[in-house]
């Protein structure tokens, strides 16, 4: 880039606009790999727990949940400590980032919640499990999280494909319940909805390709 | 009459800088280096500049054993910027 050119108004705002759109794909890019990591993590985690569930029988398998935030959290370490720039935050990625830790805060809130209704049975949380079900509220969170993530980036992509895992989730939980009394199959509905979010990391590192 | 344009980002690489300044919260001397493709020495004088007139704060550390310096738009830096393109645009037919 030279210092001392002479720049017509539309150069100027030529430079402006290519800079910023850069720079824009550059930290898009970064968020789109971590949403690829924690995708996988994800469908790991639960096809792991679906295949030891129904080979054992044994519902406490699904502990094996709590593994999810060390098989995300430390790749994504690396990712950033291999950083060769370090790239900036900005208003949306400051965003994507609040959205999916939201997120993840609510859905291990929620499986809390589920494992202390396990365990206490019919005490003060029986009511309220009776009242809510815990799986499609975590699908709705999802779809959610994915959707305003769509927004926030401007892809209509990641946009559907919220509104597919949130709604398309819930129909899979329903279809999926049928199939057994213990819940095995519906384990699932979580794998779809990592393919979808390693589906949008991929998308957003693709259409911020520089 | 068309307005006066602010001489010091009226520069492509000063006004690439607070380009990328004004949508991210700071950035580091290598971010900016890459994305403008300037010399270390050019964006080196340059961020005097603007730091200088008081439009960006230039902050000095390490990051590791590696030294880091971390440059933020100031408000009065986006104040400049947002004078600057609001009178770009009446060079323009928009």
């Amino acid at each position: 880039m030279e210092q001392n050119k002479e720049m017509t108004a539309q150069e100027s705002l030529a430079i402006i606009a290519e800079t910023v759109n850069n720079s824009r794909k550059s930290i898009f890019q970064r968020s789109g790999k971590y949403l690829l990591v924690w995708g996988i993590a994800l469908t790991i985690v639960s096809l792991l727990v679906f295949i030891v569930w129904k080979t054992t029988g044994k519902q406490a398998w699904n502990y094996l949940w709590f593994a999810m935030p060390v098989l995300g959290l430390i790749p994504s370490y690396i990712l950033k400590s291999k950083e060769t720039t370090r790239l900036p935050d900005n208003t949306v990625s400051r965003m994507l980032a609040g959205i999916w830790r939201t997120f993840g805060v609510l859905d291990v809130s929620i499986s809390i919640f589920a494992i202390l209704y396990a365990h206490l049975g019919t005490s003060v949380f029986t009511s309220l499990a009776v009242a809510i079900s815990l799986s499609p509220m975590i699908l709705l969170l999802f779809g959610m999280a994915e959707t305003i993530s769509g927004v926030a980036v401007k892809n209509t992509t990641i946009k559907v494909a919220g509104l597919i895992t949130g709604v398309g989730g819930i129909i899979l939980y329903f279809i999926l319940s049928t199939l057994s009394e213990d819940g095995l199959e519906t384990t699932l509905r979580f794998t779809m909805a990592g393919l979808v979010l390693a589906f949008s990391g991929i998308i957003l590192q693709v259409h911020n390709k520089q | 009459m068309f307005p006066k344009l602010d001489p010091l980002l009226h520069s492509e690489l000063r006004l690439a800088v607070m380009s990328i300044l004004a949508d991210v919260t700071s950035a580091d001397f290598t971010f900016l280096k890459k994305q403008t493709g300037a010399t270390s020495g050019n964006l080196s004088v340059q961020i005097d500049k603007l730091a200088a007139a008081g439009y960006i704060t230039v902050e000095k550390g390490f990051k590791g054993k590696m030294p880091c310096t971390t440059c933020t738009i100031t408000p009065e830096g986006m104040e400049a910027f947002q004078g600057y393109v609001n009178a770009l645009k009446d060079y323009l037919p928009l």
